[in-house]
């Protein structure tokens, strides 16, 4: 048995590419851990506990055996190499008891060592799969280091929208790092499990070449600079999931204002266009207008990071923006930041509920802001949106149930936010806001499926609202939307 | 995530305003539909070089064509049989070049890596272009059917021709292709 173990491991050299460190043998001691990730039994990341699953739209990627918990990036980049050295720290519970743990990361990304818990393992990393052979027991707890360099490559997006055609890390023509990765692509620079239902704190610690300087997520909590460029180290205080994390590399300008109770907010601008910064200062009153309908913002610090793109994402607590009219506009700008309610404080976790995001952010913008700071009312432009809505369900499928080619089209969108008005009217404005923000508290941090949600709604309300639910979400033909 | 800028039905109505000879609004629909045009391209034609550069072909043909479009159904199902047909031009004029420099390569490389001629589709294109020799009229609805997933009342609204035949071209293209797919030996 010994000696065909050691075959299966050679032929998995030969085949994957891994090299001759993939063995325990040749890897060096492994690097060490300071602070809380290193103790595998720290309470400290306890809330970022899933039930991880696999997706049934996306089915590829993510696996429901790990539980992440903490990620700890090291991400140096060489934009002259444009190569990207990474030391990754993960803490993990096994969500089944396995004989080999599963992470998503990209190809392009040659991995140099594993250790788990301290000692080298062996790995195999065929295509996009990384796998660590080692066995783990259901609900144990680990501590999983890698180490892996390359040139990372943007994924495929399984869409044909118009403002985006592959997700994570993007090197634009004049150098910058950028990254959006919903539904998924987070595996194109790290070794994640890259699915909605398994949230995890982070920390990310960028070294930028001179001149740039890395931003990510959450809170600044040092910068550096020296000969040799810029080191910054973020941290999220809040699990999020990994389609939720964000990182730039670039010539960028920080400049700080100030939300509502004091919120420190930090705009993110190339620092060749200054001119970018006055439209985002829109920021504090967004929120304030969100806390009116949905309640307090969720996360100690707010950000806005604009990189080159056609498309805007809410990732979190640090936004970022495309840099162009329709991206930088105030119903986008207000788009993104409503997700930090609904999107990133609960998140679905499956991607056929993708609607649970989009359609209460459409709601809350595109709707209810729109209609209270433009001429258009929030009824002339739901009346609008149900005029168009059924071509969307026959072209694209039900929200809920929508063809896998074609993620993040309109039926997320304007479908949900009718319905989520169909239940307003029903309920009345201040039962229906008041639920609104009960789901988040009652939810936070946590992923959600739109059975947990519409159980809670009817619940919650006293009225069995599950056939409202299933008929827009689910239903074959478009139900009728009444102005009222 | 943003919602999109442009609707179908905006994209519908920059196309109509395009036909009219509206030069912005062919602009603007030429950018609306990039994305989405390539993503056509790319799934028959696996190397993104390759596919840009059908792609680049298609936007060419769209704006040539575009007074062809019959506005009875969407626009963009109507962009998907050019893209369709330029990934298909495209793919003949790089065989032709690799055959005539003769560097048909004997193993199966990479495709992530490697142009066309080895891309992982080959076999699908070269049955499209065994088909479309002795049935040319089978092929628009299979790669319709079977590369885009179009349902078969798409198809029939698309290429003007009624559902009964849409069924039994596809049924019968398939039975043609089968044999001519890897996997299937």
């Amino acid at each position: 048995m010994r000696r065909l173990a050691v075959g299966l491991a050679l032929i998995g050299i030969i085949a994957t590419g891994c090299g001759p460190g993939s063995g325990s043998a040749a890897a060096p001691p492994a690097p060490t851990v300071t602070g809380a990730a290193g103790d595998t039994h720290a309470s400290a990341y306890d809330a970022a506990e899933s039930r991880p699953r696999e997706d049934t739209i996306y089915p590829d990627v993510g696996d429901p055996g790990v539980d992440a918990l903490h990620y700890g990036l090291d991400l140096r980049w060489d934009d002259r190499a444009q190569r990207l050295t990474a030391t990754e720290t993960l803490l993990f519970r096994a969500a089944t008891s396995a004989d080999h743990v599963q992470l998503d990361l990209a190809r392009q990304l040659q991995v140099g060592h594993v250790w788990l818990d301290g000692k080298a393992v062996e790995f195999e990393h065929p295509g996009k799969d990384l796998v660590v052979k080692a066995a783990v027991r259901a609900d144990s707890r680990h501590l999983l280091q890698v180490t892996y360099a390359g040139t990372p490559e943007p994924v495929v997006a399984p869409t044909d929208r118009a403002d985006f055609s592959t997700t994570g890390w993007t090197i634009a023509p004049d150098g910058t790092v950028w990254t959006m990765q919903e539904p998924y692509g987070a595996y194109s620079w790290y070794a994640v499990n890259d699915h909605p239902s398994d949230k995890a704190f982070y920390d990310v610690t960028v070294h930028a070449p001179k001149g740039r300087v890395g931003v990510s997520n959450g809170q600044l909590l040092s910068r550096t600079s020296s000969a040799e460029g810029t080191v910054t180290r973020w941290r999220m205080p809040e699990p999020a999931a990994s389609y939720l994390v964000t990182i730039a590399i670039g010539r960028y300008t920080e400049t700080t204002d100030t939300g509502p109770h004091g919120l420190p907010i930090s705009y993110w601008t190339p620092s060749d266009r200054p001119e970018l910064v006055a439209g985002l200062r829109y920021t504090p009153q967004a929120v304030r207008y969100l806390e009116t309908k949905v309640g307090r913002y969720p996360f100690p610090t707010l950000g806005v990071l604009l990189v080159p793109s056609r498309s805007a994402m809410e990732t979190q607590s640090m936004v970022t923006l495309g840099i162009g009219d329709y991206t930088l506009s105030r119903d986008v700008l207000v788009h993104e930041i409503a997700h930090q309610w609904y999107g990133d404080t609960v998140t679905p976790d499956d991607w056929s509920d993708l609607w649970m995001n989009e359609g209460m952010a459409t709601y809350l913008a595109e709707a209810n802001w729109t209609g209270d700071h433009t001429r258009r009312s929030r009824t002339g432009i739901l009346r609008q949106w149900s005029s168009f809505v059924a071509g969307m369900r026959r072209e694209y499928g039900a929200p809920a149930a929508y063809r896998p080619g074609t993620f993040g089209e309109g039926n997320a969108y304007y479908i949900p936010a009718l319905m989520w008005d169909t239940l307003r009217q029903r309920l009345g404005d201040q039962e229906f806001w008041s639920l609104a923000r009960r789901w988040l508290t009652t939810h936070r941090f946590t992923s959600q499926d739109r059975d947990s949600l519409a159980a809670w709604w009817s619940q919650a309300s006293g009225q069995d609202l599950t056939p409202v639910f299933h008929r827009w979400l689910l239903g074959p033909t478009e139900p009728a939307w009444h102005a009222g | 995530m943003t919602r999109e800028e442009l609707t179908a039905d905006d994209v519908d109505e920059l196309a109509r305003r395009a036909q009219g000879g509206d030069r912005d609004a062919l602009e603007q629909l030429l950018a609306a539909v990039r994305p989405r045009c390539l993503n056509v391209c790319r799934q028959v034609l696996p190397y993104t070089p390759d596919a840009e550069d059908a792609c680049q072909d298609a936007l060419i043909n769209i704006s040539n064509k575009i007074g062809s479009w019959g506005r009875q159904g969407r626009f963009t199902t109507w962009m998907h049989v050019v893209a369709v047909n330029s990934a298909r031009t495209t793919y003949r004029r790089m065989k032709n070049q690799a055959i005539s420099s003769d560097v048909l390569p004997l193993e199966k490389p990479d495709p992530r890596t490697t142009s066309v001629i080895a891309g992982t589709r080959l076999d699908l294109l070269e049955a499209m272009e065994t088909i479309e020799r002795e049935h040319p009229q089978f092929v628009e609805p299979l790669i319709l059917r079977d590369v885009y997933g179009m349902s078969y009342d798409e198809i029939a609204q698309q290429i003007g021709i009624p559902l009964g035949t849409v069924k039994a071209q596809i049924h019968h293209g398939r039975k043609l292709a089968r044999p001519l797919l890897r996997g299937s030996d």
